[in-house]
């Protein structure tokens, strides 16, 4: 939290000089990006006549238009509340992108046909993937947390082996070593397994760290008194330590899953049909891969969104003890 | 002896017997008529090889050569499609038994794999945006051209390819170009060719079939002058297994003599590449 | 003596490296005892009730707490600690549990007493210490005075024979204080054996059998409480006693 002051300072889009800049900034970027051949200049036609005749008066024009819209936008948003202005901000910001994905002038019904199967299949794939390894991962954190802050000495050393070597190597490497590597010893594990166990076990490297310092955070005076009561090693952290280090092992644990559930996607390199790899090939055939990838991009926004909103959740329901 | 150095030499012993066995003659062929599928690898984003159809269903010539070769040997057939650098690196401890994806059998492949047979011939050539003044290949010379990495197009366009494969037809170099782009893949390098004549790449050496393909997408590029070499092209499999080599290349042989490759050609490439012209 | 002897410690020395923080401790306490420790800090009155409960580690002489000798390879500590109380400076409530809970798990998982159970015997003690109504709240919802006579609750469900005070009020608003010493007096008179580490004299001298004054690591001076106020023997005592008197 940014503490603010009790004093209002001055609403910053509504200093005059702030808007001056702003209004030169956008006249200057409209008036180089040449939008005489788009709907801005089918719309400024009355004004500047044929579009692609007007030369540079007709792209200054329309980025005085623009500029000045843009600063109008800008100065009322300011008088909003913040509620509406967090809106408001969010949709525009959408439309800017939307606009942008509308000049790959891409085929919807396209989307449409394939829609299903990149989700029944790829977003299926790439999501029971990703939460198998989280939940592999997140075992190999507890016990490897223990283990890095315990005192004996044979633990201590595979854990920090563990994490070094799992966090020094590229996902990608890892994904190779054990789906290829692995038949070297005689085992021979699929596809899905193979970036199952990569993906836990580079992840597994990353959330000891996490829940080391989640641990850690834990005051002395929990276990002194877990320990007083007559709890031993594994009731005192499974009821006392772990459950009060929840709180900040969430978050980051958070952001690991929505990352892993990105970097899923290079386990499409040994044949694993997930969602980065159908939006790869679908498109390939007859060329509309910007489709494929853009809507793959939506449907890993879309996921990441959900797992940011159970993510608010949870921290809510922990944050509950501490309520005065 | 210890436990621990007992546990150790017992695992030991099971990896050793485990590593050992796909060692004797015959043992993938046995293998695939037991399970009555044959476990084919191939590419699923190399169109009009092999692709993801509307059905989603892999598809493509490749496929279908495959298909016909299942058919011949009385099994059903199983697609994978893992990376490409994953099939060439060998080592396929039986996740799958062949492949069929377009691989140019050159002498180094060789050294881990078999290739029963060639099943046809891709011609590479040049494309150009449709902007190009270039009418002829020498016209390329000392200009910018885009390939796919580590590809027989790349070693053209850098004038370092060696067509070692048996059977390869001969060709000659019929331009000199003053910088060759690689990309990750052909379609990268449309991408890069479309933006306009000259703007990141002059020219794209690749297969036809892919620049015939991207033109009926409507990439404004065209073709220009003849196809620069033939590549020939094979089904591989892993050493050590001479019986199922031998009724592969069965199985192709009598594809060729029937039509049935020749007409597989004409069904996804309009030509018949399975013979060179 | 007659009464039993709930912890016995001989010649108990300790050290932290090469600082030695206790120094040949010799105290016995009985059944049904209420002992006062003071002393000026650094002297080592925390770190030794901290020995009681192998809480801390000694490295000479011999602990002895129910009949258990405390030492590094023991593997029934959890036996001695069950039956040994202890409220700390800071509380160390559990913060993710209410205060019921906070009571309730002691006896659940270490004495195996079926939830139920746990709960009557929970409130029954949270009656004791007068803040029944509290039970359903988190520990961060109460007054520090409030938290610490949790705490007391806490230790209480065990059903302890002796408990350990460890400056119960020394991080205490003023006004809470009485409220927690007034808890303890109570179970004092209940008849509850009790070792206290506190600078309270007002409530050492109503409650407590026997004083010890301790500095530098050992146990300067052991008195009933009349003595202890009125002729202290030695001269660091004094000097002490005139200090927090003063006031």
């Amino acid at each position: 939290m940014l503490y603010p002051d009790t004093v209002e300072s001055v609403v910053l889009v509504h200093q005059p000089r702030f808007v001056a800049t702003m209004f030169a900034a956008a006249l200057v970027v409209f008036t180089v990006f040449n939008l005489t051949g788009t709907t801005m200049g089918e719309l400024m036609r009355p004004v500047i006549g044929e579009p692609l005749q007007s030369g540079f008066y007709g792209r200054f024009a329309i980025a005085l238009v623009i500029a000045a819209l843009f600063c109008l936008n800008i100065v009322l948003i300011g008088f909003a509340s913040l509620k509406i202005q967090i809106a408001i901000v969010w949709i525009e910001l959408l439309l800017v992108f939307l606009a942008f994905f509308q000049t790959f002038h891409l085929s919807l019904p396209f989307i449409e046909q394939k829609l299903p199967f990149l989700i029944a299949q790829g977003l299926v794939t790439t999501v029971y993937v990703s939460a198998i390894s989280i939940a592999i991962a997140s075992l190999i954190a507890i016990l490897g947390a223990v283990a890095k802050l315990s005192t004996n000495g044979f633990a201590y050393a595979i854990a920090s082996f563990y994490t070094s070597f799992f966090r020094g190597l590229p996902l990608l490497m890892q994904v190779y070593l054990i789906y290829l590597g692995l038949p070297q010893l005689g085992i021979i594990i699929d596809a899905v397994p193979a970036g199952i166990l990569a993906l836990s076990l580079c992840y597994g490297a990353y959330m000891t760290e996490i829940f080391r310092s989640g641990i850690q955070s834990i005051d002395r005076g929990q276990w002194e008194a877990s320990r007083s009561i007559g709890f031993g090693f594994g009731l005192t952290m499974r009821k006392i330590i772990l459950p009060q280090a929840l709180p900040v092992i969430i978050p980051p644990t958070g952001n690991q899953f929505i990352s892993m559930l990105k970097d899923s996607s290079l386990v499409s390199v040994i044949g694993v049909w997930e969602l980065m790899f159908l939006a790869r090939t679908l498109g390939q055939k007859t060329f509309q891969h910007m489709e494929m990838l853009i809507s793959a991009a939506m449907l890993y926004w879309i996921m990441s969104i959900c797992l940011e909103l159970i993510q608010s959740r949870i921290e809510r329901h922990y944050a509950r003890s501490k309520v005065r | 002896m210890n436990t621990f150095a007992r546990l150790t030499a017992a695992a030991a012993s099971i990896a050793i017997s485990f590593a050992a066995l796909p060692a004797y003659a015959g043992a993938v062929l046995d293998r695939v008529l037991d399970a009555k599928t044959l476990k084919v690898a191939t590419d699923a984003s190399w169109a009009p090889q092999s692709f993801m159809n509307d059905k989603n269903e892999m598809d493509g010539f490749d496929i279908d050569v495959a298909k016909e070769i299942g058919k011949r040997l009385g099994v059903g057939v199983e697609f994978v499609t893992p990376g490409w650098d994953i099939i060439t690196a060998g080592n396929w401890q039986g996740r799958w038994d062949m492949h069929v994806g377009s691989m140019t059998p050159t002498r180094e492949r060789a050294k881990i794999f078999d290739f029963p047979a060639v099943y046809y011939y891709t011609p590479a050539a040049v494309a150009v945006h449709k902007d190009s003044l270039a009418i002829t290949l020498i016209d390329l010379d000392g200009k910018v051209v885009g390939t796919t990495a580590t590809s027989t197009f790349e070693a053209y366009a850098k004038q370092e390819l060696t067509l070692d494969a048996a059977g390869a037809p001969a060709f000659e170099y019929a331009f000199k170009p003053k910088e060759v782009k690689s990309y990750a893949n052909s379609t990268t390098a449309f991408d890069d060719l479309r933006l306009g004549d000259g703007v990141r790449v002059d020219a794209v050496v690749s297969s036809l079939p892919s620049i015939r393909d991207a033109i009926k997408a409507g990439y404004p590029i065209k073709q220009v002058g003849d196809p620069v070499f033939y590549e020939p092209l094979a089904v591989a499999i892993e050493h050590g297994d001479k019986e199922l080599n031998d009724k592969i290349a069965e199985a192709i042989k009598a594809m060729q003599s029937d039509g049935t490759l020749s007409k597989l050609s004409e069904k996804w490439y309009g030509v018949d590449y399975t013979v060179v012209k | 003596m007659s009464a039993e002897t709930i912890i016995d410690v001989r010649n108990v020395s300790k050290w932290y490296g090469a600082f030695q923080v206790l120094t040949d401790i010799n105290l016995k306490v009985r059944k049904g005892e209420r002992i006062v420790i003071c002393g000026p800090s650094g002297s080592g009155k925390s770190t030794l009730i901290r020995c009681f409960n192998r809480l801390e580690a000694h490295q000479e002489g011999e602990i002895v707490v129910n009949g258990i000798n405390l030492h590094a390879k023991m593997r029934n500590v959890s036996d001695v600690r069950r039956n040994v109380g202890m409220v700390f400076q800071h509380f160390n409530l559990f913060p993710h549990m209410t205060v019921l809970m906070n009571c309730m798990v002691g006896p659940m998982w270490i004495s195996g007493v079926p939830e139920a159970e746990a709960r009557a015997r929970a409130l029954k003690y949270l009656e004791r210490v007068r803040i029944p109504e509290q039970a359903n709240k988190f520990p961060v919802q109460l007054s520090g005075g409030q938290q610490q006579r949790v705490a007391i609750a806490r230790s209480l469900c065990m059903q302890p024979a002796v408990m350990l005070f460890d400056e119960p009020t020394s991080a205490l608003d003023p006004e809470m204080v009485s409220e927690v010493l007034e808890t303890m007096t109570a179970l004092a008179k209940d008849g509850m054996t009790m070792v206290c580490v506190t600078h309270e004299m007002g409530f050492a001298r109503a409650v407590a059998d026997r004083v010890i004054f301790m500095n530098g690591g050992q146990i300067v001076e052991e008195a009933t409480p009349d003595e202890f106020f009125t002729s202290p023997k030695h001269e660091r005592t004094q000097v002490f006693l005139s200090q927090i008197l003063k006031h």
